[in-house]
């Protein structure tokens, strides 16, 4: 039987956060939390991987105690256990603290053939956590994975990535780790038993003493500001002149290049 | 005292509210317009396990609380008030008589395949002739060779042509006044049971409301529910639950309501500026948050009364009372604020408008309401 992993964050719903309209400076004071929507995704795939192929299934993620909210939420869609890394200081961790604390946590605690991740996060998308988690745990990657099959027989995974030029199809010896576009599937609404039957799953708490020394962090956020798109104000009409000079002006704004034409 | 809602009850309403955006939202308005019974999103709602919500595993139901049951309604109707009240007609008016006097014997029969989805429900009290005064039901049935015969016609029966049972009430004592009242379960394609015409409705217009008629309806004899007399008392319990649900329905109209005016506040620009930079509109907007709040805290305490085993008549008539009334006003300020567009249909603030009025009228009107809460303070 295979055991799965599955990794998931826990970030601030992006439909609750407001802008000041003045300092552009955003406001969190009564957002609520989600599972990334990408990680939805990869929290699918494991379940779909279990009920095809008899899998256990543990999901995982580092965050505050806080955020002890997202487990019955991530138990809910169909994993056996959560593993909950947790410190008050794991708040605005960066990619490379990230997948520290993940392989960490992962590595001699949790049994794993394969781990799925989302592509990357809702919040920062900056695609590095699951890369940089398979390094640390010194097992083969495969991201931008839109299709995922198992060979049963030769203990395999065969993988189809999106990527800009075209798609790939890879052969990946287990144990892997695999990143996952959202095409790959469509996540499940729980039901509401599965929803009453998170509460009776099994919860691990991993503490930050237990995780050995973690590294500092490399980025440093300076501001975050809302983006503004300011409006030209410049109408176009729909005859061959307007088509026209809004081509113009998209070369004169250097949106296209006479390269591509 | 904790005003917060379980972990639990906040993922149910997060559930209801991404398979409303994905199944209902996209074809609310189709179903008031053709109109249509949303067959196909009921059968989603079994597939999600809503349909037996606070109804134990053992009878095919989730075994969760009122208030999971209270939450979906409000959410469901929030987006369309058909698919809220199909679910809420179902739960409360057919499956809790069964659930609550029904024999092992008939929850194993109907109550197993009502949570299941595998069946629908509707509840059939009213008469021509016996609407809020429920006692003058002109409806018989007689034990005749072994069975019941059941005569006479009932109408404004909700799920009725799609129902795989309906809860009949019917008079086996005339005597006896309510005394003489006795419930029964009617399975769909019983001989003599015939479904007539449906009603043209001015809301919920998606939902299917037509009369029962009961010529010589041939019933075997165990279809009684409960003792015979018991009818009357069937019906009112039935319905001080079913108020909850529907005073639910009233809380999401009315949180649609409030939705849709703060979107199209924000919006609509008149003198330049958006017409929500108006206090006209922002005090209009502030009322109906509020009013909407106090209505849902109401259907909450209600609903948790019931959870806790504790009476809940007074509560349910005091939540449908002012959830129902005031989905009423939200949606008339809902208008208000969306100007002429905001009368024309396929709008879904014009929906609401209709959808509303009939939570002040089904389940008991507002002056039963008002009748039962005075009642039960001055008594
Ligand atoms: C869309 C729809 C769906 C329905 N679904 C169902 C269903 O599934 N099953 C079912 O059995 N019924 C159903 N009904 C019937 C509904 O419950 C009744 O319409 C309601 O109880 C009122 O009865 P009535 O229409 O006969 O009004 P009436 O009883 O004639 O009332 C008319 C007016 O008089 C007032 N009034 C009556 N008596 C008193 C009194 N004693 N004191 C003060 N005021 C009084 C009422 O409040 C009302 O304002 C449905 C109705 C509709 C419109």
């Amino acid at each position: 039987m295979l055991n799965i992993i599955t990794c998931f964050k826990w970030v601030i719903d992006e439909a609750d956060i407001k802008a000041d309209a003045a300092t552009r400076k955003l406001l969190f004071g009564r957002a609520g939390y989600k599972i990334s929507a990408y990680d939805r995704h990869a929290i699918e795939e494991a379940v779909r991987f279990q009920e095809q192929h008899g899998a256990s299934v543990a999901a995982v993620t580092v965050a505050p105690p806080s955020a002890k909210k997202c487990l019955k939420d991530a138990l809910s869609r169909g994993p056996d256990s959560a593993c909950f890394v947790n410190d008050p200081s794991f708040l605005d961790l960066d990619p490379s603290q990230t997948s520290s604390i993940l392989a960490a946590a992962v590595r001699g605690r949790i049994k794993f053939d394969l781990i799925i991740c989302g592509e990357g996060s809702d919040d920062l998308y900056a695609q590095q956590v699951g890369p940089a988690l398979a390094e640390r745990l010194g097992i083969p990657c495969a991201t931008c994975v839109s299709k995922l099959t198992y060979a049963e027989d030769e203990k395999h995974i065969i993988a189809e990535r999106r990527l800009d030029d075209g798609m790939e199809t890879v052969l990946v010896p287990l144990p892997a780790l695999v990143s996952v576009l959202p095409g790959i599937n469509t996540p499940r609404i729980p039901t509401l038993k599965e929803v009453l039957g998170a509460a009776k799953k099994e919860i691990f708490n991993v503490a930050l003493e237990e995780l050995g020394d973690i590294p500092g962090p490399y980025l440093k956020t300076v501001e975050v500001v809302a983006a503004a798109m300011d409006r030209r104000g410049i109408r176009f009409s729909a005859d061959e002149e307007g088509v026209r000079s809004a081509v113009n002006a998209l070369f004169k704004e250097g949106v296209l290049s006479q390269g591509v034409l | 005292m904790n005003f917060q809602l379980t972990e639990e009850h906040q993922l149910i309403r997060a559930g209801v509210r991404e398979f409303c955006g994905k199944f209902v939202d996209p074809v609310a308005n189709e179903i008031d317009q053709e109109p249509r019974f949303p067959s196909e999103i009921v059968k989603k709602l079994a597939e999600q396990d809503w349909l037996g919500i606070p109804y134990p595993a053992q009878y095919g139901g989730a075994g969760s609380d009122y208030l999971s049951y209270i939450i979906v309604v409000e959410e469901l109707s929030r987006s369309c008030a058909t698919t809220g009240f199909t679910l809420e007609c179902h739960t409360s008016l057919a499956s809790y008589p069964i659930f609550k006097f029904g024999t092992e014997e008939q929850k194993q029969k109907y109550l197993v395949p009502l949570c299941k989805g595998d069946m629908l429900g509707a509840f059939a009290l009213t008469e021509a002739g016996a609407g809020t005064d429920a006692g003058a039901a002109t409806t018989v049935a007689v034990l005749d060779d072994g069975e019941w015969a059941l005569n006479g016609s009932k109408i404004f029966i909700s799920n009725a042509p799609v129902a795989g049972m309906t809860i009949v009430f019917a008079m086996t004592d005339k005597t006896k006044g309510t005394k003489g009242l006795s419930a029964f379960i009617v399975p769909a394609g019983s001989p003599g049971l015939k479904i007539g015409r449906h009603l043209n409705k001015m809301g919920i217009r998606g939902s299917l409301t037509a009369e029962v008629l009961l010529q010589d309806c041939r019933i075997p004899k165990d279809s009684l529910l409960g003792q015979e007399g018991q009818g009357f008392r069937i019906a009112m319990m039935t319905l001080d639950g079913g108020r909850i649900g529907i005073a639910a329905q009233a809380v999401g109209i009315a949180q649609a309501a409030l939705d849709e005016s703060i979107r199209y506040a924000k919006e609509r620009v008149q003198f330049g500026k958006p017409i929500a930079s108006l206090q006209a509109i922002q005090w209009m907007i502030a009322d109906m948050a509020t009013e909407v709040e106090a209505s849902r805290f109401l259907t909450y305490h209600a609903a948790w009364c019931c959870d806790q085993d504790l009476s809940y008549s007074k509560e349910a008539a005091m939540a449908k009372l002012f959830a129902s009334e005031t989905a009423s006003r939200q949606t008339n300020r809902a208008i208000q604020i969306h100007g002429g567009i905001g009368y024309i249909k396929e709008q879904k603030v014009e929906r609401l408008y209709r959808d509303a009025k009939i939570t002040e009228i089904y389940e008991g009107t507002s002056e039963v309401m008002r009748m039962l809460i005075a009642g039960s303070l001055l008594r």
